[in-house]
């Protein structure tokens, strides 16, 4: 078979969360019928209840505190103002922790997804000794609690003098983050066919090449999605950051806010400010990318 | 050591292979090596650490300690917070699966009907869960702000002021109002994949149903719900998973008061290895807790190795 024509029969392969999204966008197959208003309405309602602690987060945010005060916090704003944002910002030292988060985001997300899709082209396509045991030990990580590493990742880091450094964090995120996305990648990899691996073989490609130029570029649709949920677990975690960094100059943003909640108490408007502050960045990436997320989430499940 | 013994079978890999059905040998542990080392480094090896800690009474300060064997197991019965860290642990998990994947399929099976604005309804409700948790605790202390939050403004505005109380100040409802964000958070996982699975049903079967005069409640138990049974078994399993992990929203809600009201078990270890320094009955409370959900979730995960290693 030529190379060609198994390149025409990957396509497909390759196409599949795509293809998977646009069937959850428009449910497939069957004729649906437009219209359904009243249980349209039903779950809008329900929408709108569910979504109204943030709507109502924003509104406040952008209300000077007196009027907040002054006529409750379900009133309409009689004015509005972005001196809430300008308090906020200053306080809660968002300049600062908003660098760290995004320092690594950077070191991290790109490293981890880079070993972890390593690990799953070895397990997945290469022929690994023990291969099953060490899926199973590394799948086994998914359920294991952070807290019960807190104390020896503590040791070990003091050990190298990366307690209450930034980068200290990226050896206990890479570990918390490579069995989810060695779970999603190696999954996706297996789907690629053996033949185009065995045809780049005879045209002399090694493992390296075929990795990088073959599975990497076929995989795209599931690295996107690992690499999105990944950011956000990154961006969002709590317990280390909360244990390994004291000094207010590497706080992350998950820290940062747990202190600014802490001095804001009073400033209801401030508050809310602040909350929306360190959570607007993942709300755009969310909302333009969701549909990675969707696809990749729902993927897996499918396949149960 | 782990790395040891993966070193070793690296070089006596070339030698057995002959049927070069795919790469193999020293290469495939080239490519998995790098992760591996990171995952026994920073995960398996501090796992095992803590359990050596479990067994001696260091403070977490010192140079050194004790072993005292099982002491601090022996000693977690005969404490009241270890007890009342169990029985929240334990209705955390009930209440946090049972409500998110009930109102979930409830809300794909609407949404998988005549429906307009699938899309942006779809993202609403996943919305919660990209936040931070720290954030939503944030977001609902604010609301449950006994003063000036939503939630009791509301209970006034509606003429039920007399209900208004401080939801997370109080033994009687801090646990529940710590939960109820959790199933808001908790809501869109379970959503999209019952709305991906239902979606995939044969809509035939339904029809056939139909026609033979099924009615839509005989339709729901006998070709919906066996249709869904493996989104039902990844729902269920990762929710375990999930909710034995319970941390950031108590500490950051309720910081496991008032009193010890909230306190759970991953909570509970926290104060005893950072603020009590007892760092050895901490690790065992984390203990005890891992192997549960560890045995909880063996048959999840082998059931991903199995599928995967065809």
């Amino acid at each position: 078979m030529s190379t060609f024509a198994e390149g025409a029969e990957l396509a497909p392969v390759a196409a599949l969360p795509d293809a998977h999204i646009a069937e959850a966008e428009q449910p497939s197959g069957k004729p649906k019928r437009k219209g359904g208003t009243g249980m349209t309405i039903v779950i809008a309602l329900v929408a709108l209840l569910w979504i109204s602690p943030l709507v109502l987060l924003l509104i406040t945010a952008f209300r000077p505190l007196s009027d907040f005060v002054a006529n409750g916090p379900l009133s309409a704003p009689q004015e509005w103002t972005l001196q809430n944002f300008k308090d906020a910002w200053g306080v809660g030292n968002f300049a600062t922790t908003y660098r760290n988060s995004a320092f690594l985001l950077i070191l991290k997300v790109p490293l981890g997804v880079l070993i972890s899709a390593m690990l799953a082209f070895a397990l997945a396509k290469l022929r690994l000794r023990f291969g099953a045991v060490i899926m199973f030990a590394v799948f086994l990580g998914l359920t294991i609690p952070i807290y019960i590493t807190i104390v020896p990742v503590f040791v070990l880091l003091r050990s190298f003098g990366l307690v209450d450094s930034v980068p200290g964090l990226v050896g206990p995120y890479l570990a918390f983050g490579i069995p989810f996305e060695v779970l999603v990648l190696q999954s996706f990899f297996r789907q690629l066919p053996d033949e185009i691996i065995e045809a780049a073989k005879i045209d002399g490609a090694g493992p390296w090449r075929i990795f990088f130029t073959l599975v990497i570029p076929l995989s795209t649709p599931a690295l996107v999605t690992v690499i999105i949920l990944d950011a956000v677990a990154t961006w969002n975690e709590f317990l280390f950051a909360l244990i390994l960094l004291s000094s207010d100059a590497n706080k992350t943003i998950p820290v940062g806010l747990l202190n600014f909640q802490g001095q804001f108490a009073n400033n209801n408007t401030g508050l809310a400010a602040g909350i929306l502050i360190a959570v607007v960045p993942i709300l755009i990436a969310y909302i333009f990318l969701q549909r990675w997320i969707v696809g990749g989430l729902t993927a897996g499940a499918t396949k149960g | 050591m782990g790395t040891a013994t993966l070193e070793a079978s690296a070089v006596d890999a070339p030698g057995a292979p002959r049927r070069r059905k795919k790469y193999g040998g020293v290469n495939a542990w080239v490519f998995a090596l790098p992760a591996l080392a990171v995952y026994v480094v920073f995960l398996v090896y501090p796992a095992i650490t803590s359990l050596w800690f479990s067994f001696t009474d260091w403070d977490g300060l010192s140079p050194t300690y004790n072993v005292v064997g099982l002491q601090n197991y022996l000693a977690m019965p005969k404490d009241p917070v270890v007890i009342q860290a169990v029985i929240n642990n334990i209705i955390w998990t009930i209440v946090t699966i049972f409500f998110p994947v009930v109102i979930g399929l409830a809300l794909a099976m609407l949404l998988n009907g005549k429906v307009r604005g699938k899309p942006v309804l779809r993202l609403i409700f996943y919305t919660p869960c990209v936040l931070p948790l720290v954030a939503i605790a944030s977001i609902w202390g604010w609301l449950y702000n006994p003063q000036y939050g939503a939630i009791n403004e509301f209970l006034r505005a509606i003429g039920l002021g007399s209900l208004a109380q401080p939801w997370l100040g109080q033994d009687s409802t801090a646990l529940a109002a710590v939960m109820v964000p959790a199933v808001w958070l908790r809501v869109g996982f379970p959503m999209l994949l019952y709305l991906a699975a239902l979606q995939g049903i044969n809509t035939d079967m339904y029809e056939a149903a139909t026609v033979d005069g099924a009615t839509k409640s005989q339709q729901f138990w006998h070709i919906t719900m066996p249709s869904l049974r493996p989104a039902h078994y990844i729902v269920i399993a990762l929710s375990l998973i999930d909710s034995f992990k319970v941390f950031d929203l108590i500490y950051a809600m309720t910081y496991g008061g008032p009193g010890t009201a909230t306190q759970v078990m991953g909570t509970w270890m926290y104060f005893n290895v950072f603020q009590y320094y007892q760092a050895g009955y901490g690790t065992a409370i984390a203990v005890v807790i891992t192997v549960v959900a560890i045995a909880v979730s063996i048959p999840y995960v082998r059931s991903q190795t199995k599928e995967h290693a065809v």
